[in-house]
């Protein structure tokens, strides 16, 4: 339960900004002036409207972040009373060589939580809308979708027996003569992170899909009309307009993505739990083993307040990054 | 909070709210829970007697996946109609990681299985001396093994200091083999040296066997290496270390030798292909579908041996490095403890102590641990009459160690893990594997 809390922490931080500037948008909402306690009146009855989210946001979100921020400045096991020790949590994140690493595998897990599902993501859309109404389309989008519906601790359940060494993976490469690739997938200190890291292209590409699905129904039928008559094949309609025009889509998958790939916990924690050796430890994994079983609770919630901080940014610079003019 | 609608400003609400937080997380009892709870101890007069004519609930925390737990409740229970004892069971990775914060709410169970990692448990008061209880009952003639759970008053060092516990049912690790093919492979078990051993191995590797089935994704070469460091290190050593002495140290040659031992035997072929991507489970599983031929484990995996291969299955100790050497190995048990937030101390230590006798001594033979009533375990035939005959041995021999990653440090299990997949990986020698488990040790006794 805890562990869920902690692990789910920095996750919701980019929500906040979503979320609240929707929530903002009646109390800014320009009209013509009338008398000014009118306007102020109405703000507040806005605010009040916000009140029942705003309360258990601030209370399960908001202040449980403060007080992981409030307790990365102490050395606690957990258990006994914590001594004060200011940024030394902070100072030995700096110098872990095991944090180093894992920093290096959220960043190639990046590569497999939002590079290569959006690029699946992009072309199936593309694929299913052209054939949208035929036969066999429907069932297509709902197996790829699929994955994102089971829990990720099923799923991770799953791989495990996929890439074991008598898994589906190995069967399939001896059955078409393969025999002498096989490996224990999540035992190869070379294969184990691709090897997780295509489970995550497997769950997120079905999300990325939809997202970008709907996007295209939002696209003028006009435009890819005006490409044909220009002599447009499907691969120039593909380039050419669905992808400029997706841009608000695909700023929202990278966005949701690159969460998942830094926040990564509990497909790793199933599948490998770091290892081999530390081969595919991420932060998340680092986190919950201090706080959990290593009883450095302080050094737990420093590294917290950092992948959340870190996580914050890659979103702030992705919707920066996504908002200019095309 | 009602001030008029038009001085409602958004900010006095943003700070309304801000405030109403704040106090909410001041009223959280402190920022840092820690505990500061006054001393608790069965200091005081305490007796065996056990209230008969009130209603008590006991509640047991565990993660022991065998029929013990369940079966000494149901005997406690039935002995003592008005206690009702309700038992919450967490899977054993999840029940290291979730226990401290478990023993720390003010719903703590009133007994748990004590293990690695609790230890932060006694400088926070949280658990309950139960010395007092132990003369009462005396507890030292009744269990084996009660130094494994006597700690330092900040935790850190195991074997002296206070009890805290009793361990019912004790556990130890040894050799599984499978007879049949031992037979057809025309392999003498049991073997009198490590050496033998070693020698056995090789020639079920030139069978094209594997002759030591094994799991590393989860860490379980920690079997071999620790029953190879029982063998090689000195038990002064090895407790030194493994009980978390200030000043003790594993960079010894003789450790060495057991890492080297280890790594030997996955370079040469002779343990599960690709280990590294096997669960332990998975590899007690396939043994005792009949893959392999040697498994090293401890007596929890007795029953699905024997359930898999039957009559064909086979046990011997780890054999000492010299010929007639005594027999030494690695096990644990498990311990319960009595929170030091319990309101029926008295009724838990009665349950503490029901694990001791003999009828308590049946249920946990049959779980497949050692009963700490050696003599009033029922004799069994087959694997687990083996199995039992090299408990005796062990016991005659006082034989049996801590693991090493149980009490050298919290963070051991995790750290072992690591160490052992990198070493049977080969990406790191033999001096570097102790080195890595050294550091975590350090880090923990600084």
């Amino acid at each position: 339960m805890t562990t869920a809390d902690r692990l789910t922490e920095p996750a919701p931080a980019p929500r906040t900004a979503r979320s609240a500037k929707r929530g903002a948008g009646p109390a800014v909402h320009r009209r013509p002036r009338t008398v000014r306690s009118g306007r102020r009146r109405r703000r507040a009855v806005a605010l009040l409207y916000l009140l029942p989210a705003l309360l258990p946001y601030t209370l399960f979100a908001v202040l449980p972040l403060l007080h992981t921020a409030y307790l990365s400045l102490f050395d606690w096991d957990g258990v006994t009373l914590p001594s004060f020790v200011g940024v030394d949590n902070y100072r030995r994140i700096g110098t872990d060589p095991q944090l180093r690493a894992a920093a290096w595998h959220a960043g190639a897990l990046i590569l497999f939580f939002s590079v290569l599902p959006i690029c699946v993501g992009l072309v199936s859309a593309a694929i299913v809308s052209r054939r949208a109404g035929r036969r066999g389309t429907a069932l297509v989008r709902t197996v790829l979708f699929l994955p994102q519906v089971i829990p990720l601790v099923a799923v991770g359940i799953l791989w495990r027996w996929v890439y074991g060494e008598d898994g589906t993976l190995n069967q399939a490469l001896r059955a078409v003569g393969l025999g002498g690739l096989t490996d224990a997938w999540l035992g190869s200190f070379t294969w184990a992170l691709p090897a997780v890291g295509l489970i995550g292209t497997w769950v997120v590409s079905g999300l990325c899909m939809v997202l970008f699905l709907s996007g295209t129904q939002r696209i003028d039928q006009e435009i890819y009309e005006a490409a044909r008559m220009d002599g447009a094949g499907p691969v120039r309609e593909f380039t050419a307009i669905t992808v400029p025009l997706l841009r608000p889509e695909l700023a929202i998958a990278l966005s949701i993505t690159v969460i998942a790939a830094l926040s990564s916990f509990d497909l790793i924690y199933i599948t490998t739990g770091g290892g081999p050796g530390n081969s595919t430890v991420v932060p998340g994994i680092l986190i919950y083993r201090l706080a959990f079983g290593g009883g450095a609770v302080g050094v737990a919630s420093a590294l917290a307040i950092v992948l959340t901080v870190v996580i914050s940014l890659a979103v702030l610079v992705i919707n920066r990054l996504s908002r200019e003019a095309p | 909070m009602s001030p008029s609608p038009s001085s409602l400003s958004r900010r006095t609400l943003l700070a309304a709210t801000g405030a109403v937080g704040a106090a909410a997380l001041a009223a959280c009892s402190d920022l840092t829970p820690g505990a500061s709870s006054a001393e608790k101890s069965s200091s005081g007069p305490v007796s065996t007697a056990v209230p008969a004519d009130e209603k008590i609930t006991l509640v047991v925390a565990d993660a022991d996946d065998t029929t013990m737990t369940p079966g000494l409740i149901a005997a406690f229970r039935a002995k003592h109609p008005n206690i009702t004892v309700k038992r919450q069971y967490t899977g054993w990775d999840d029940y290291l990681k979730s226990i401290n914060t478990t023993m720390s709410a003010d719903s703590a169970p009133d007994i748990a299985q004590f293990t690695s990692g609790m230890q932060n448990l006694v400088p926070g008061r949280l658990l309950l001396k139960v010395g007092e209880y132990g003369k009462a009952y005396g507890w030292a003639e009744k269990f084996p093994g009660l130094d494994q759970i006597t700690l330092t008053p900040d935790g850190k060092t195991v074997g002296t200091g206070d009890l805290y516990g009793v361990g019912a049912g004790l556990s130890f690790e040894g050799v599984y083999y499978n007879k049949a093919k031992a037979r057809k492979l025309g392999l003498t078990v049991p073997p009198a040296t490590l050496e033998d051993l070693e020698a056995l191995f090789a020639k079920a590797k030139a069978a094209g066997e594997t002759a030591l089935v094994a799991g590393n994704l989860d860490g379980g070469l920690n079997h071999p290496f620790n029953v190879l460091l029982s063998a090689y290190l000195t038990p002064k050593d090895r407790e030194a270390w493994a009980f978390g002495h200030t000043s003790a140290t594993i960079v010894l040659p003789e450790a060495e030798k057991a890492a080297e031992t280890l790594q030997r035997w996955v370079d040469k072929g002779y343990v599960t292909p690709k280990v590294n991507g096997v669960s332990d489970n998975d590899a007690t599983a396939a043994f005792a579908k009949g893959e392999g031929v040697f498994r090293i484990s401890g007596n929890w995996a007795a029953a699905a041996v024997a359930k898999g291969l039957g009559e064909g299955a086979g046990y011997f100790n780890m054999p000492p490095v010299t010929a007639g050497g005594k027999v030494r190995t690695t096990g644990a048990g498990v311990y319960y403890c009595v929170s030091g937030k319990s309101k029926n101390a008295a009724a838990a230590a009665a349950f503490l102590d029901f694990a001791a006798g003999a009828k308590a001594a049946a249920i946990t033979a049959k779980a497949g641990f050692m009963a700490p009533d050696a003599g009033a375990m029922p004799s069994q035939s087959g694997l687990l009459g083996d199995v039992q005959k090299g408990w005796q041995t062990v016991v005659k021999d006082a034989g049996l160690q801590p693991f090493i990653q149980n009490a050298s440090s919290p963070t051991m299990g995790d750290t072992l893990t690591t160490q052992l997949q990198l070493l049977a990986g080969g990406k790191v020698t033999p001096e570097k594997f102790l080195a890595g488990l050294q550091t975590d040790f350090e880090n923990y006794h600084k």
